[in-house]
């Protein structure tokens, strides 16, 4: 296991849409370790591959662990499957966007459906922090980040500090 | 801003896929608050470029009861759909006085260009999911009654023509 180089925004690749996984090979179990490892370290709850350079569609979350109730997950091929009627503003910080914090709109409940690390197929319902926490990653995987849900003036102030920190 | 005309049906321009945008400029943002103010004038939930003539994967959606919920897009793409469907009763404005219930995905994740020419990935569901998906449909050339059966298709264009002629 090591702990992974994280990029930094405005890092071209985290612009890009990933790739899906094809097959689970000892690589990826690898690459999951290590960016579980690089998650805890960092530290953070939530963790994309192109955040450290893997240009494929896996995550890696774990929303409880600074609570001490861990629950480590990596969700290969995420896809959200159903969207809940109401909407919540949160804080949201990212590991490769230190410094600041953007108030992003989003779903309050989303249901994700992923392959897992044993080849598994799961479906799982996420309210709160664990709904904005999935989003989050899974946007990571289409190139966006939560600069991108931002109007003008909020982006360009959020930038402008951004770029003084 | 100017209320514009809606093209009437069959006009070719509804059957042909819009072009891609390629930045934002003041020109673009010019058409989309056109096409506000004519989706206001209606009044309707969404518009596509290509039903006032514009030939560019441009949309506009407000779904709000306040009216004040104004997305615009440019080059969307649905990436995820939910299993669970929705049916609504959709019109066209470029075929008035006929409509028809739809079923579609009940919610989807959707990639667009904003208004600041940011890609972004944006979840949607009810009615809104329902107006995202039509007006895609638009910039592909596709109204929402190819959504039908032939034979209920065939019905309602009968019933247009007999409306309109």
């Amino acid at each position: 296991m090591s702990i992974l180089p994280i990029l930094m925004w405005p890092d071209p690749r985290l612009a890009e849409t990933c790739a899906p996984i094809d097959q689970i090979t000892p690589e990826i179990e690898t690459l999951a370790a290590d960016m579980l490892e690089t998650m805890y370290a960092a530290p953070g709850r939530g963790l994309a591959g192109p955040q450290v350079g893997a240009m494929m569609r896996i995550f890696v979350m774990d929303t409880g662990w600074k609570e001490g109730k861990s629950d480590p997950m990596v969700c290969i091929n995420p896809m959200i499957q159903e969207i809940g009627e109401a909407r919540a503003d949160t804080q949201e910080g990212c590991l490769s966007i230190p410094g600041v914090s953007a108030m992003v709109n989003r779903p309050t409940q989303v249901q994700m459906v992923w392959t897992g690390l044993d080849g598994g197929r799961y479906v799982q319902s996420f309210q709160g922090f664990a709904a904005v926490c999935a989003q989050h990653e899974l946007d990571h995987l289409d190139g966006v980040v939560t600069f991108d849900h931002l109007d003008t003036d909020t982006r360009d102030a959020l930038m402008a500090e951004y770029a003084a920190a | 801003m100017t209320v514009r005309i809606c093209i009437p049906w069959p006009d070719k321009r509804l059957r042909t896929p819009a072009a891609q945008v390629g930045e934002i400029t003041d020109e673009t943002r010019a058409i989309w608050d056109d096409m506000i103010e004519t989706m206001d004038a209606m009044p309707g939930v969404g518009l596509a470029a290509p039903q006032i003539g514009v030939m560019l994967q441009l949309a506009v959606v407000d779904a709000s009861q306040k009216r004040n919920k104004r997305i615009r897009m440019a080059n969307p793409q649905v990436l995820e759909a939910s299993a669970r469907m929705n049916i609504h009763e959709e019109a066209s404005p470029n075929l008035p006085g006929v409509a028809a219930r739809i079923s579609r995905p009940r919610a989807v994740s959707v990639r667009y260009m904003n208004e600041n020419g940011v890609i972004t990935r944006g979840e949607f569901v009810g009615l809104e999911a329902t107006s995202v998906q039509h007006q895609i449909d638009h910039l592909a050339g596709r109204m929402y009654f190819d959504n039908l059966s032939k034979v209920k298709r065939d019905m309602l264009l009968r019933r247009a023509k007999k409306l309109n002629s």
